[in-house]
């Protein structure tokens, strides 16, 4: 516990705390020289707590130290870029590392924190939509200054951003720990801005959690003005909350695509990359450029309830459907930025377990970066009934219904990389094979809510709320758990319970179909979209209690696999040779891996996914060159 | 090559530059106050921006990597580079989404502002990228000196340009009615544009500043070399991109459409 409260997190969280009050203090200090009411609802007024959030956040980063070696920079001290870890065991996770596997594993772990908080909130208002009529939140009770109906708003509006940063964080995770280790870096181009990129999404995600204690907001994750421009407090550390977490997206893509450009070893031309990083470096163009443009729709309306500015206030002048514009701009392409790490996992590893050729490698990493890049030009399909312009709505139909062509491709290659393949199915390759059949599910169900014609019927349904969680479970979910039980060894030297992961997959993909069809059903009878309650003679009260069932049983996998995923660090089975019989480089290697990567640089040699065919494999170790030590 | 080994003649490029520079912005400032011409002013824009891009920018430098050894400083700066662009690529979204803002909210109408406030302000801004780039260059050839009295001059006009902005076109802008008064804001979308792209603008002006002062401070210990400068490359192109935004946001500020109350 000592260790602890000394640790990077621990001083930052502290030191977050110190901030709030500081920039809170400097506010309501002010405020009455100009005539102004120091105090409000909250203890601080909303002015106080923004300034308050926005230097927590900076004082988390100066108290964490992770920014110490830019002071020292700017000092003129040259500090190395590759420290040897202080820490051992659990205390190196907590602390500042700039090793980019410890650092992948913060973002994973984290990324499984936020998943439980938001998948806790999902369980209490899933339980609250068992049956129509409010059962326990009432309109009577009060928490948070919010009333039972107030409170299911924010539970639902925040279970969306916490899923959407810890996406975010989990893709990280993954990216930050494999893409070197496949390109055979020794670190990320840039391990400063690495670590940076991972301990600003901590105060971003205290920030959110903030938004629930003071009065919660009410407009769902996407936070349109007019309603966001007179939500309570909690709407702002929200806005706050999700710009501070951008800047975690934006810096990491920076450096993934530096370094997939500058990092490769010898022989790795682009055509012999591996799949996940063409996936990455597709990901890292989407999250580097769009983002900027959620961060600025949020801070025009977090200044227009600051400042009046009236941006978004048709009364003054404004344009709303402006705002949409901004957000979307960001939030659509968002989506292949979820998905497009995972679909990558499901291409890395189908080989490995169907011991045959990738079907069509150049299609797919083409596939990656047509859907980014297509992602650019179909966000109005989220505003056909937003009242903008009425001729934009076909070129949107039209761009986003191209993009069922590269995710086609995709399709059509797993199959026939499966097609004919010696199959075996330990627990990494059944969510692999669960990601893809979910996947297809919410492929299918999107282009009826790409097409004009069925999109007004099914705008804000439940339907559209099916059709997201079988994207991102399939996009996400599935290979995320498939990427964690792939590379688990690689991490520990040690594997993952195989009955255990067997459990938690043939729990949970049977859930989550009824889960996921079930909410397509109850929307398409006319169930709507974030509201706490339903109309009983819409006959779907039944059909809403199995949907309660289900979420919890998949809550209940869920625990099983943090079990597991816990337990295995150190009881799990060893496993430090190749446990997958796979080409990749970093299983050419003993597990776990070593602090500086290869000991050995490696030369590209083959071809990455030719499984089953006799060849010198993908890569050769060589001796390392006689040049002196640095 | 575009750029020569020669100083003399690097600073003579500076000049020439410089020179164009400027009489496309007086071009500019006389086509909006004599005829309504929005796509010429865009042209306009477009070429200052890539004069700044190629000469002042040196964006060409990205081509030039020396691949054969991973570790030496000059593979490092080649890395550096690519990252550096990056991000100012990423930074270049904001400053279009206030544009894609400005063009929606405002159109083919602008505030009503200080048009010789504006044209000083942007000469300042001007001003100070030819002396970033002579800093720039005096350092390259090895000339600590040079950096450093060029780098104050290029300070002191980004300090000007600043407090021009923050200090008295803020305050003027409020006397033309842009905000009514603070503390009781019922500022519309043309007081509510304004600020907020003139505010972001200058908050990375703000931001250029500290860089320069890092740098400057750092030269005077003697960490930079001509050979190891990479800072003060990076310090100076961030300037340069601060100057390229106010390329585009003077005219849609102040120059496209009619001026409203």
């Amino acid at each position: 516990m000592k260790g602890f409260f000394s640790s990077a997190l621990a001083r930052g969280l502290f030191w977050q705390l110190i901030g709030t009050l500081v920039g809170a203090g400097i506010v309501t200090g002010i405020r009455p020289l100009m005539g102004l009411n120091a105090l409000d609802t909250f203890f601080f007024t909303e002015p106080a707590w923004v300034l308050g959030g926005f230097f927590g956040a900076l004082f988390f980063l100066g108290g964490s130290g992770v920014v110490s070696d830019w002071y020292k920079w700017a000092r003129g001290i040259d500090t190395p870029e590759h420290h040897e870890d202080h820490h051992t065991g659990a205390a190196k996770y907590i602390n500042v590392s700039l090793d980019h596997k410890v650092i992948g594993i913060q973002y994973t772990i984290t990324a499984l924190v936020l998943i439980g908080i938001g998948g806790l909130f999902a369980l209490i208002f899933r339980t609250e939509l068992a049956s129509s009529q409010l059962q326990f939140l009432t309109t009577d009770m009060k928490l948070f200054n919010q009333n039972g109906p107030q409170l299911y708003n924010t539970l639902m509006s925040l279970h969306g951003m916490i899923m959407i940063v810890s996406i975010l964080l989990g893709t990280a995770g993954f990216i930050n720990y494999v893409v070197p280790l496949l390109l055979g870096a020794q670190d990320m181009a840039f391990p400063r801005l690495n670590a940076f990129s991972f301990w600003i999404a901590v105060p971003a995600a205290v920030l959110l959690l903030m938004s629930l204690f003071l009065g919660g907001f009410d407009t769902g994750w996407t936070g349109y003005p007019p309603l966001s421009a007179r939500a309570p407090v909690g709407m702002q550390m929200f806005f706050l909350g999700v710009f501070v977490a951008g800047w975690s997206s934006i810096l990491g893509s920076l450096n993934v695509i530096v370094t997939v450009l500058r990092m490769r070893a010898k022989g790795m031309t682009a055509w012999r990359l591996p799949i996940l990083v063409w996936a990455a470096l597709a990901t890292a163009l989407i999250a580097l450029t769009a983002t900027q443009l959620i961060g600025l729709s949020f801070q025009l309306v977090m200044f227009q309830r600051l400042f009046g500015m009236g941006f978004f206030d048709p009364a003054k002048g404004g344009n709303p459907v402006l705002f949409q514009h901004l957000f979307w701009f960001y939030s659509h392409p968002a989506v292949y930025v979820f998905i497009l790490p995972g679909l990558g996992v499901i291409s890395e590893l189908l080989p490995v377990f169907v011991r045959k050729p990738l079907f069509g490698y150049r299609w797919i990493a083409m596939s990656s970066l047509g859907i980014a890049l297509v992602g650019f030009v179909v966000w109005a399909h989220h505003m056909y009934t937003s009242g903008m312009n009425e001729y934009l709505r076909l070129p949107f139909m039209y761009s986003t219904l191209l993009v069922a062509i590269p995710t086609g491709v995709k399709f059509f290659s797993w199959v026939a990389t499966i097609w004919k393949g010696k199959i075996s199915t330990p627990t990494p390759m059944l969510f692999v094979l669960g990601g893809i059949v979910v996947f297809l599910l919410g492929g299918l169900s999107g282009p009826p809510n790409a097409t004009v014609s069925t999109d007004l019927q099914l705008q804000d349904t439940y339907w559209i709320v099916g059709h997201f969680h079988d994207t991102i479970f399939g996009g996400f979910v599935f290979p995320f758990f498939a990427a964690i039980y792939y590379w688990f060894p690689k991490a520990t030297g040690r594997r993952m319970n195989e009955t255990l992961g067997k459990i938690h997959f043939w729990l949970m993909t049977p859930s989550f179909f009824v889960l996921s069809l079930g909410m397509m059903y109850v929307g398409l009878l006319g169930m709507r979209r974030r509201i706490v309650d339903y109309d009983p003679a819409l006959g779907i009260d039944n059909a809403h209690f199995i949907l309660t069932i289900a979420a919890f049983l998949i809550a209940l996998s869920v625990i099983i696999f943090l079990y597991n995923f816990f337990n295995s660090i150190k009881n799990g089975e060893k496993a430090e040779g190749n446990l997958w019989n796979s080409r990749s480089p970093e299983w050419q290697v003993p597990s776990p891996m070593p602090a500086h990567n290869y000991e050995q640089p490696f030369e590209v040699v083959g071809e990455p996914y030719d499984y089953g065919l006799n060849d010198g494999g993908f890569v050769k170790f060589v001796e390392p060159a006689k040049s002196k030590k640095h | 090559m575009a750029h020569s080994q020669n100083k003399s003649s690097d600073l003579g490029q500076g000049v020439v530059i410089f020179v164009y520079l400027t009489v496309l912005t007086i071009l500019e400032y006389f086509v909006a106050v004599s005829f309504n011409a929005t796509s010429l002013l865009i042209v306009v824009a477009v070429i200052k921006a890539a004069l700044v891009m190629y000469y002042y920018m040196h964006i060409y430098k990205l081509n030039e990597t020396d691949e054969s050894d991973e570790n030496s400083y000059e593979y490092k700066t080649g890395t550096n580079r690519i990252g550096l662009w990056l991000f100012l690529l990423s930074d270049a979204f904001v400053f279009a989404g206030l544009l894609v803002m400005r063009s929606n909210l405002l159109g083919l109408t602008r505030p009503h502002l200080n048009q010789v406030l504006g044209l000083g302000v942007t000469a300042v801004l001007l001003i100070s990228s030819f002396f970033m780039n002579r800093g720039e260059t005096a350092m390259k050839h090895g000339d600590i000196k040079g950096f450093m009295n060029n780098t104050i001059i290029t300070f002191v006009l980004g300090l000007g340009f600043l407090l021009g902005v923050v200090l008295v076109e803020w305050r003027l802008a409020a006397h033309e009615g842009l905000v009514a008064s603070f503390g009781n804001p019922t500022v519309g979308p043309l007081g509510g544009v304004f600020y907020m792209m003139t505010g972001m603008h200058a908050f990375h002006v703000f931001t250029g500043l500290i860089f320069l002062g890092v740098v400057w401070n750092n030269a005077r210990k003697g960490v930079y070399t001509a050979e190891k400068h990479y800072p003060v490359e990076a310090a100076a192109v961030y300037w340069h991109f601060v100057d390229l935004v106010w390329i585009f946001f003077y005219p849609a500020l102040y120059l496209i459409g009619t001026a409203v109350q």
